[in-house]
């Protein structure tokens, strides 16, 4: 019983982490989960990638799991469905059993269509360069860039590299797509396009997160998180450099 | 005019960025809603103020309507805040600080690397200090929920 208890409150703090959740709410979901069906003896302890977790009552084997998260893409919907389920569970309206397949469910609700996910993409590409200056035609211009770097990350980037390669190659796609959209004629910036071209690959959930850990005192994640988003940061600003020095030294100065 | 477009943009973008983290779609509005309002003040006080006290302005805004619509909405904070946080990222900081680099003019990489540093750290702030306001403050005018 208490071994079930904890798998179901474990599984549920997996999918919380690995959706991009902050730790804070990964630990506490796991204790109210766990104090709901009655073992209130659990610890646990989370790292950005990983749960530690024990708990021992009288008279009972005690418990203890070590879980390896590796950090996917964020699924904020996952988040949302695995918060309102521990409320409800709270609430009663569940056994072990009815939550164990919950969260299944959960683990297995769909990504939206990768067509959606690249016109999101686009749309972003587009309204950031606007934001950051650029005229129309530059808004345009980067969403065709953001479009194609989308197709990227979702095709190649996400299944086939890592983080750090997966960004500075990411950049350069998106900046050679910028570039000769620029060359031919569409958009009048080329810094606009291309600071709007790349907006898809800025580490959104790692730095909001590292900064929501660090605030909580969850040092050791929160840092992890941090120099992970600065890392991506940098990727992609040398992503970006690599493509213009090329070009600067292709075309001799006409074009940069 | 131009002040409608740019928020206009800031919702759109915003809403973009919460398709890419699969917000649930029902929270979309609310989430272009908390990245339009935050461009919106940015851009109000940006000529009074410099783009780092601009963008705590805006930080604390978008922080403050994510906790509420949390607290509304009965789902994680997250949700609102990291597609409302973007538009105020230092994207274009990088970006220039990555164009002065390759062309070896040190001095405005320096400068303009020193500013989107600025610029994170006024979003830092804002969002260590709003977390820091009781949750009890976000529920005034809600019903007590039965327990």
């Amino acid at each position: 019983m208490e071994r079930d208890v904890m798998e179901v409150a474990i599984e549920a703090g997996h999918i919380l982490l690995e959706n991009g959740a902050e730790i804070f709410r990964v630990e506490e979901t796991i204790y109210r989960i766990s104090r709901h069906y009655g073992v209130n003896t659990g610890n646990v302890f989370t790292l950005s990638n990983g749960i530690f977790v024990t708990a021992e009552s009288a008279g009972k084997e005690p418990f203890a799991k070590v879980l390896h998260v590796p950090v996917g893409s964020a699924h904020l919907d996952r988040v949302a469905a695995v918060n309102q389920l521990s409320r409800e569970i709270e609430e009663g309206k569940y056994t072990v059993q009815e939550a164990r397949e919950a969260l299944e469910r959960i683990r297995k609700m769909p990504s939206k269509r990768p067509l959606v996910q690249v016109a999101a993409g686009a749309l972003g590409s587009g309204a950031f360069a606007y934001l950051y200056g650029g005229a129309l035609s530059d808004s345009l211009a980067a969403a065709v860039a953001g479009a194609v770097l989308y197709i990227y990350i979702l095709m190649v980037s996400r299944p086939h590299l890592s983080k750090m390669v997966g960004s500075i190659t990411g950049a350069m796609v998106a900046t050679i797509v910028s570039v000769l959209v620029y060359a031919l004629g569409l958009g009048k910036h080329l810094d606009y396009i291309v600071i709007g071209s790349v907006v898809a690959l800025i580490p959104g959930v790692a730095f909001t997160n590292a900064i929501r850990d660090i605030t909580d005192e969850n040092y050791l994640a929160g840092v992890v998180r941090m120099l992970d988003a600065l890392l991506v940061f940098f990727c992609i600003a040398i992503g970006v450099g690599l493509v213009y020095a090329l070009v600067h030294w292709l075309t001799g100065g006409a074009l940069l | 005019m131009s002040l409608v477009f740019q928020v206009g943009a800031a919702v759109l973008g915003t809403v973009g960025f919460s398709v890419m983290f699969s917000v649930p779609r029902a929270d979309y509005p609310l989430c272009g809603l908390a990245g339009g309002a935050g461009w919106l003040v940015y851009c109000l006080t940006l000529p009074r103020l410099d783009a780092p006290g601009a963008t705590l302005l805006a930080t604390v805004l978008v922080v403050f309507l994510s906790r509420l619509f949390a607290v509304r909405r009965r789902c994680p904070v997250t949700i609102f805040l990291i597609p409302g946080i973007i538009p105020l990222v230092p994207g274009g900081g990088i970006y220039w600080t990555a164009y002065y680099m390759v062309f070896d003019r040190f001095r405005e990489a320096a400068q303009t690397g020193f500013d989107a540093v600025k610029v994170a750290v006024a979003i830092v702030l804002g969002i260590v200090f709003v977390f820091q306001v009781p949750q009890s403050v976000f529920r005034i005018g809600m019903r007590r929920c039965p327990k």
